[in-house]
């Protein structure tokens, strides 16, 4: 067993190692457990959905209660304009969700404590949110960098401001998530070393602290998950109500 | 059939509580809360990006430490302004 607390981080690859045009895309646990959790909400849907009963079923009630989660959450935030994107927020949310809680499992992988996968979510909702927002305004969209009331003395440096502001919105949202899934897990895993090596003698302290870090954990995987989609939903929001 | 129209009026009140809301800026507590978080990373984004664009530049136009140090508070600026806008947005929902 290693006491490294990055080692649990650690990519590797499962089965053959397989080449397209130089590129490596060998099926690695990262893979294995995305595709776990896909696997996970796609039958939580299906079996929610299976039997629709007018008293529902346990696992139709959570099936509707998430439904209804993500529709309130899209509705306050960015308005009903935006309900035709439900499917692509809902899809986001519950993907995040269960890579967060799959990863809470002992012995699992957690794929959103990369930057890589989380990057890749935030870019695709930034380059989304960015073709909208340029479909719906068309070039009127670009006066999202110009606020109102700015001498024009002060418009370049402006303008220069508000466009690094800008990109910093996939930034900031895939470091979120991305440190708070690290960090957090990298914690459990010191203070689970904490308790191996100091013994049946002074273990018991640091195990308490891991009780308590799992319950923690377990809330930042949620709250994480939901600050991700609600934040698209901001984004969202920005792109089709234009307005400061 | 009691229990049943019961439940087709609470469906109408729900549907009705999903439809009439309409764009508004102002969320529940949880959308605040999204917000709040939303601005701790806010600032070091804007910094990181600011830095990174400056260092592109720079390696670009082989102009080598001056357009960093200028992205880089350029960013600084942009970082604060996001921080601004967000707390000025929750300030005025509350």
């Amino acid at each position: 067993m290693s006491l490294n607390p990055m080692h649990q981080f650690e990519v590797y690859k499962i089965g053959p190692e397989i080449n397209l045009n130089g590129i490596n895309v060998s099926f690695t646990n990262a893979s294995l457990f995305m595709t776990i959790s896909s696997m996970l909400i796609l039958s939580l849907l299906f079996l929610g959905t299976k039997k629709k009963s007018l008293i529902p079923s346990k696992i139709q009630l959570i099936t509707e209660m998430t439904y209804m989660f993500v529709a309130k959450m899209i509705n306050d935030t960015a308005g009903s304009s935006a309900k035709s994107f439900f499917p692509f927020i809902f899809t986001l949310f519950m993907f995040v969700l269960f890579c967060n809680m799959v990863g809470m499992l002992p012995y699992s992988f957690t794929v959103t404590s990369h930057i890589i996968v989380t990057f890749v979510l935030a870019a695709v909702v930034f380059v989304g949110v960015t073709v909208i927002g340029f479909a719906k305004h068309g070039i009127k969209y670009l006066e999202l960098f110009v606020p109102k009331g700015v001498p024009m003395v002060l418009l370049p440096l402006i303008i220069v401001i508000e466009i690094i502001s800008y990109l910093s919105r996939p930034v900031s949202l895939s470091v979120r998530l991305f440190a708070n899934m690290m960090a957090g897990h990298t914690m459990m895993k010191v203070f689970g070393g904490f308790v191996i090596s100091l013994g049946v003698l002074g273990g018991w302290l640091p195990l308490g602290f891991s009780v308590a870090l799992t319950g923690l954990e377990i809330l930042v995987a949620f709250l994480q998950a939901y600050v991700f989609a609600i934040l698209t939903c901001i984004y969202l929001n920005d792109a089709l109500n234009l307005h400061h | 059939m009691k229990d049943l129209k019961e439940i087709t009026t609470r469906l109408k009140i729900a549907k009705k509580n999903l439809e009439t809301k309409e764009v508004k800026n102002e969320g529940s507590n949880a959308a605040s809360f999204g917000k709040a978080l939303k601005i701790s990373t806010e600032l070091v984004a804007a910094v990181l990006v600011g830095s990174i664009m400056g260092f592109l530049f720079d390696s670009w136009f082989g102009t080598k430490p001056l357009l960093i140090i200028c992205f880089f508070f350029i960013g600084v600026a942009a970082g604060i302004i996001n921080v601004f806008r967000s707390a000025k947005k929750m300030n005025k929902n509350i």
